[in-house]
């Protein structure tokens, strides 16, 4: 999936144009990322701040104009993945075969959920959904945290990722999923009983 | 006689309730597909009922998610060791 970069050439002041204008006013997105990955403020700053270094460094395949945010957050995740993960050795465990032959099957209108309810969403005004996404794996979370998070569309989020386009519909579906089963637990532990039907 | 569904993907598949539903919550579905799925919705349960869980699961995420700010220090931080490997 490697596009073809054209290499621009910026002058040392465009270069910190463009830095200022189109790269600084995604640090609090930026920051929130790191932190939703790592779980950890310091080393979401971390990454935050090595992901700015490079992103100067290779500001010349950077094209003016262009979705900074998601070039922002391409380098994010992989330094993500690349640096953080293998020092903490923090194994992914999607079965992603699982997910996909998950997806197709036929019981993917089941509703996995049925007690989780609007009405108990309301009650949920603390840390609960922060909670119940951080519990998620990495990559679950990731997906959630691009699509409803950031607002990014799925062609965006394919080349974040580096993942196809159904790859990406799948593995949100399965996120999501386990997103409402833990919501669904809070809920129950909130004393909201399955009343309806 | 039913009418053509516009979710159907290249390899021809029908779409299930679950996949028209979240192109639609993601706001990737065009005219065709909102309006198809509007319909649909009159006449499926499951899907009228999803929609309104699933909308607002993603505003509670929004708004719980998303608040914090980077810490001040930060950016000056970069900018700081930014001027250092340029020379100025
Ligand atoms: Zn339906």
């Amino acid at each position: 999936m490697e596009e073809i970069v054209t290499r621009q050439n910026y002058s040392d002041k465009e270069k910190n144009e463009i830095f200022d204008s189109e790269f600084m006013p995604h640090i609090n997105s930026m920051y929130n990322f790191g932190f939703r990955l790592t779980l950890d403020r310091d080393d979401a700053k971390d990454l935050v701040q090595d992901t700015y270094l490079k992103a100067y460094r290779f500001i010349e395949s950077f094209q003016r104009g262009t979705n900074a945010k998601a070039w922002l957050f391409r380098i994010l995740k992989n330094s993500f993945i690349n640096d953080y993960r293998k020092k903490t050795k923090e194994p992914s465990k999607v079965d992603y075969q699982e997910v996909e032959t998950y997806y197709n099957s036929e019981d993917v209108n089941r509703q996995i959920t049925p007690d989780l309810r609007v009405e108990s969403l309301k009650d949920m005004i603390g840390d609960e959904i922060s909670n119940a996404l951080n519990s998620l794996d990495v990559d679950f979370r990731t997906v959630i945290i691009l699509c409803d998070l950031e607002g990014f569309k799925y062609e965006e989020m394919a080349k974040i990722l580096d993942i196809p386009i159904g790859t990406v519909r799948s593995r949100l579906h399965r996120a999501r999923n386990l997103l409402k089963e833990k919501l669904s637990e809070y809920a129950k532990s909130m004393g909201y009983k399955n009343t309806e039907l | 006689m039913t009418p053509h569904n516009p979710f159907i993907l290249a390899d021809g598949k029908k779409p299930t309730c679950m996949e028209m539903l979240q192109v639609i919550i993601d706001g990737e579905a065009n005219d065709e597909q909102q309006e198809y799925f509007k319909n649909h919705m009159d006449r499926c349960l499951p899907c009228f009922k999803s929609y309104d869980l699933d909308m607002a699961i993603k505003r509670l995420l929004k708004s719980k998610c998303c608040g914090g700010e980077a810490p001040v220090d930060l950016m000056e931080q970069i900018k700081t060791q930014i001027n250092q490997i340029t020379p100025s």
